[in-house]
């Protein structure tokens, strides 16, 4: 079982130190930008001059360029591939392989809606790099998210690494009574099924159990909760939220305003 | 003046015919450390439930007779206020995680968060409790990444941490090797001696024999017997329903029939055997 269970990396950087609040707004503002600002190259700007500056003040540039190789790629590719078959009818030609032509249309189309989407997910993904979960959670909670949504964030959170260490197990013991999970795809995905059973109702009996443990330490308790952690909120968290609500604003005016 | 109150309760679980308690009477003391054996299915568990309120707040059935716990009737109280008062940490450790912390440290203080415990006082606390159950060098660690056995000693600390007045522990050495449950064992009996009361439902007998101040033998949801371990270990009634005994007694109790046991009484701990088979 993996001990590292969030995407958090804890490293010892201005962004690091941020309130968690003051991070969701940032990545509130960059979406907002990402949606109004028709251009084509709006996306990539944004990437180039806010995301890749930020995660290289948080000490995070590798690992942000590693999720951008990981996910940019497919998901480009994916849209390339939906484009062409979907919506064909480009006039520019660049290339010809055999029957199949690429036009400059479909890869301009492709490239935008690819960068919008990464844009969207990795400034998520400095988010969630950069801020730890308990922090995050403890904060929105404090902020007035009730406790319930944070647990149930939280907890799926967490479960999903768990969930696949039990399939392994299960497998391993129905392996182990000859069920045969070895063969061609098709066979395995019916043999599949037997793993469902106790995955899902073995997960029921323990929600039931894990409800009445946090019953027990006193989750439902009508007390104002306190916190473990303290999440600093400073002067510069606050004048950087201001900064952005009114860059959201211009921006959002801006769009609207008749013209 | 008894602490805990059971008179004449006798709970179905919903959809069952068969009561899962029967007629239980109980009372303890402040500070008194009662053992609770039986066989699988006996009904240790579903008096655990009982005692920490989730019968019938949770565990819906019928109940009837009356639970009281430091003057306080559970019908008439809701959960999150009878938690306070009766921690339980359950059989499976596994399903006590929260699921909402990182770390073991974290986990500990989950309870003391949801209470309202101010941060500085939460901290120490969690410091202390860990010290006392040994896991000290654990906190840093994620609760998924522990043995069965530390998984069961952060479920007991997250509950001992919450100071209740009465402990209830059902099987809380099940996944540990003996020198885990000695150090569980005498952890426990030292929250006894500070006042806490403590029910700990447990199959292991010598253990029993060495800390408990009282045990109740349950067979099919009722009490069979209940009295000093030294005399409900070694009864001929466990034997006759099933019940594992220890070893000790088992052996004293074949030599007792060959005329090699002298005494009047049979052993439960390995001391006690020795000391006798020298007489
Ligand atoms: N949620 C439930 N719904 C219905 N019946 C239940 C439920 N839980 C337990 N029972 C039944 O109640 C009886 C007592 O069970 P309980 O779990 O209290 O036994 P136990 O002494 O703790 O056993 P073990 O040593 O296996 O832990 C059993 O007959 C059991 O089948
Ligand atoms: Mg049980």
């Amino acid at each position: 079982m993996p001990d590292r269970l969030s995407f958090y990396l804890k490293k010892n950087s201005i962004i690091h130190a941020l309130n968690p609040f003051t991070k969701l707004t940032l990545v509130f503002a960059i979406v907002t930008y990402g949606l109004i600002g028709a251009g084509f190259w709006t996306a990539t700007i944004l990437v180039c001059l806010a995301l890749l500056p930020l995660a290289f003040t948080a000490r995070l540039l590798k690992e942000y360029l590693g999720v951008a190789v990981k996910l940019i790629l497919p998901t480009a590719g994916f849209m390339f591939v939906m484009q062409s078959i979907f919506i064909p009818g480009g006039t520019t030609e660049i290339f010809r392989l055999g029957s199949i032509s690429i036009e400059l249309e479909t890869v301009q189309r492709s490239y935008l809606i690819a960068s919008r989407i990464f844009l969207f997910i990795s400034a998520f993904a400095l988010l969630l790099l950069t801020t730890h979960p308990s922090e995050l959670m403890t904060n929105l909670t404090q902020r007035g998210l009730p406790p319930q949504f944070a647990y149930v964030i939280i907890s799926t959170l967490q479960i999903i690494p768990q969930m696949q260490a039990k399939s392994l197990t299960i497998i391993a013991a129905q392996r182990s009574r000859g069920l045969d999970t070895e063969s061609s795809f098709i066979k395995r995905i019916g043999l599949l099924v037997p793993l469902v059973g106790p995955l899902v109702f073995g997960s029921l009996v323990e929600v039931e159990e894990r409800a009445i443990a946090i019953e027990a330490r006193g989750f439902t308790s009508t007390h104002k909760k306190t916190y473990l952690h303290e999440v600093p909120d400073t002067n510069l968290d606050r004048a950087i939220r201001t900064i952005l609500i009114a860059l959201i604003i211009v921006a959002v005016v801006w769009r609207v305003w008749p013209s | 003046m008894a602490i805990v109150n059971l008179q004449n309760v006798t709970y179905k679980y919903p959809l069952t015919e068969k009561p899962a308690l029967q007629n239980i009477d109980l009372q303890m003391k402040e500070g008194e450390f009662v053992a609770v054996i039986g066989p699988n299915g006996a009904g240790k568990s579903t008096l655990c439930y009982t005692l920490a309120g989730f019968v019938p707040h949770f565990f819906k059935g019928e109940l009837t007779g009356s639970v009281e716990v430091a003057r306080n009737e559970t019908s008439k109280s809701n959960l999150h206020e009878w938690v306070l008062n009766v921690g339980l940490a359950f059989q499976n450790p596994f399903n006590q995680i929260s699921g909402a912390k990182y770390t073991v440290f974290e986990e500990i203080a989950f309870g003391l968060e949801n209470i309202g415990v101010p941060r500085e006082e939460m901290k120490g606390r969690v410091k202390e409790a860990m010290k006392m159950t040994g896991i000290s060098d654990l906190a840093d660690r994620s609760p998924y990444s522990l043995s069965g056995g530390q998984q069961q000693r952060v479920a007991l600390t997250s509950i001992l941490v919450m100071q209740p007045k009465v402990l209830v522990l059902d099987e809380p050495t099940s996944q540990m090797d003996p020198i885990g449950t000695r150090e569980v064992f005498s952890v426990v009996r030292t929250m006894a001696e500070r006042g806490m009361t403590v029910i700990l439902a447990e199959h292991k007998m010598e253990w029993i024999a060495n800390f408990a101040d009282r045990v109740i033998a349950l067979h099919e949801g009722q009490i069979l017997v209940d009295g000093k371990p030294g005399e409900v270990l070694t009864s001929d009634v466990l034997t006759e329903k099933g019940f594992g005994i220890s070893r000790y007694t088992s052996v004293a109790r074949r030599a007792r029939e060959l005329g090699l046991w002298k005494r009047d009484t049979l052993p439960v701990t390995l001391e006690e055997a020795v000391k006798g088979f020298k007489e």
